[in-house]
């Protein structure tokens, strides 16, 4: 979902770029948080609790909660609500707390 | 209010937690525990939560290697459910000089003479016990599986809460403005709420007990010294043992959370009760972690803060009676290894101050080796 249209807000032309989202192809806008292309893709359950392993969705949307941690381009913890969007990238959902090496 | 204890314990760390809960234990009677802030607010609170057993005096070989048999089973020692994180992944001491190296196969033979299990180990055996290090210039290091992390904060709580139920009282939140005396005895400590009388007093206030010492004219040899510390964010078990090398200045570990602590020393850091952060810290800590634990590089700092060391001239700490005033006693001057040690500590502090026979014979950490010159400088200290 994205909104096209707002009263307020101007949204820039944007390149559709793919990238790889768990091993499927996806498409989004070049620049726009990574969160974002995912949200409009149709995905809500982004990581989970690491006690509980329940499912976390978008919360903060400001990089400081931590609720969005993916692995991006094999680096783990990646806030994705605030990293921009390339073409190419490999994003992950992250298992656990992510992995250095 | 006629407020009196049989001994006040000043210092809410672990240190004075343990000697207060091993005080009432032993009989000692009314026990109140004062802290200025909160427990382990302080030193306690903002160390790097290592506890190892390789060092290089007989003292501390002998205080650690106790208290890690004691925190091996602390819960159940303690009889409280509290988790204290322990991990033994061992401490790895890297040597890069030839001076280093022999200085270490000396504290080995040492460290092996009383019981503890630690060794020699090659830069391709270091590797395999911490795959991501850097082993460029590595003569070899020590290596010691036994040693390792427990949680501070959790610890101290444990000895708290044990310390509670044998009917110490501790009060948070009352700074110690004033020690009283009368004709070379103790005879009560003052707060901002009042005053206790005691005929005891034991000062466990880490690198504030120089001060304390001085409301009645005691003079310890103690000083506060900043030491800087950070925690990055956690990631997947890596690093098994903690890494500490005294020619960076430096140790790391992962803590059973996954995140990395991490804190260098600063041989210019000068005398005070400064614990600010700076931001040279930042830079210098990562610049010398990443030249021997470079995959590290790829880690976010989560937070840095500071704290005080009790640095003592031998550092080592001055147990027990002090000065010419009755019922003084201090357990301080850890010069950065308090909390591994604090279990013996405590226990041995409660057992001299009540006149019984200690666990281990620690003559030499009486306050009068520094007027004796009786001094075996501890030479492993980061």
């Amino acid at each position: 979902m994205r909104i096209a249209n707002h009263p307020i807000l101007e949204f820039p032309q944007r390149e559709t770029v793919k990238f790889v989202f768990d091993g499927k192809e996806v498409t989004g806008l070049a620049g726009e948080p990574i969160a974002a292309a995912l949200h409009a893709a149709g995905v809500r359950s982004l990581h989970h609790s690491s006690r509980f392993h329940r499912p976390r969705g978008l919360f903060c949307a400001i990089g400081n909660c931590s609720s969005c941690l993916m692995t991006v381009d094999g680096v783990p913890n990646v806030r994705i609500c605030v990293e921009p969007l390339r073409a190419g990238m490999q994003v992950e959902t992250q298992e656990g707390k992510g992995k250095l090496v | 209010m006629n407020d009196t204890a049989d001994v006040v314990v000043i210092g809410g760390g672990i240190v004075g937690c343990a000697t207060a809960y091993n005080l009432a234990r032993l009989g000692a009677g009314k026990v109140v525990l004062l802290e200025r802030d909160y427990l382990a607010s302080g030193a306690t609170g903002r160390c790097g939560a290592g506890m190892r057993m390789q060092w290089g005096t007989e003292t501390n070989c002998l205080l650690s290697r106790e208290s890690t048999r004691m925190l091996e089973q602390l819960p159940e020692l303690l009889d409280v459910d509290i988790d204290i994180e322990l991990k033994q992944g061992g401490y790895l001491l890297l040597a890069y000089t030839e001076k280093m190296a022999a200085q270490f196969k000396k504290n080995l033979q040492l460290q092996n003479s009383l019981g503890i299990p630690s060794r020699w180990v090659t830069p391709a055996e270091a590797k395999e016990i911490v795959p991501h290090l850097n082993t460029a210039g590595l003569l070899g290091a020590t290596f010691c599986a036994k040693d390792g992390h427990c949680n501070p904060f959790k610890a101290t709580a444990a000895y708290a809460k044990a310390a509670e139920r044998h009917g110490v009282e501790i009060r948070t939140n009352s700074e110690v403005t004033g020690i009283e005396a009368e004709c070379c005895r103790i005879t009560g400590v003052k707060t901002r709420w009042g005053t206790i009388s005691t005929p005891r007093v034991v000062v466990a206030a880490g690198g504030y007990s120089k001060q304390l010492g001085r409301m009645v004219g005691v003079e310890l040899p103690i000083y506060p010294e900043r030491h800087e510390i950070l925690v990055t964010e956690p990631v997947e078990p890596m690093q098994d043992s903690m890494v500490m090398s005294f020619h960076h200045n430096l140790y790391c570990q992962q803590s059973p959370h996954g995140s990395f602590i991490m804190g260098i020393g600063h041989p210019d850091e000068p005398e005070s009760f400064n614990t600010e952060s700076s931001w040279q810290f930042l830079g210098e800590m990562a610049r010398r972690l990443i030249e021997i634990l470079p995959p590290l590089a790829g880690l976010n700092v989560v937070r840095q803060w500071a704290g005080l060391y009790d640095m003592s001239p031998d550092r080592q700490p001055i147990l027990g009676p002090a000065g010419d005033v009755e019922g003084f006693h201090v357990a301080a001057g850890f010069s950065g290894h308090g909390f591994m040690i604090a279990p013996i500590t405590g226990q041995i502090v409660a057992e001299k101050l009540l006149g019984l026979k200690t666990a281990l014979p620690v003559e030499l950490l009486d306050a009068g080796r520094f007027a004796r010159g009786d001094l075996f400088v501890e030479p492993s200290v980061v």
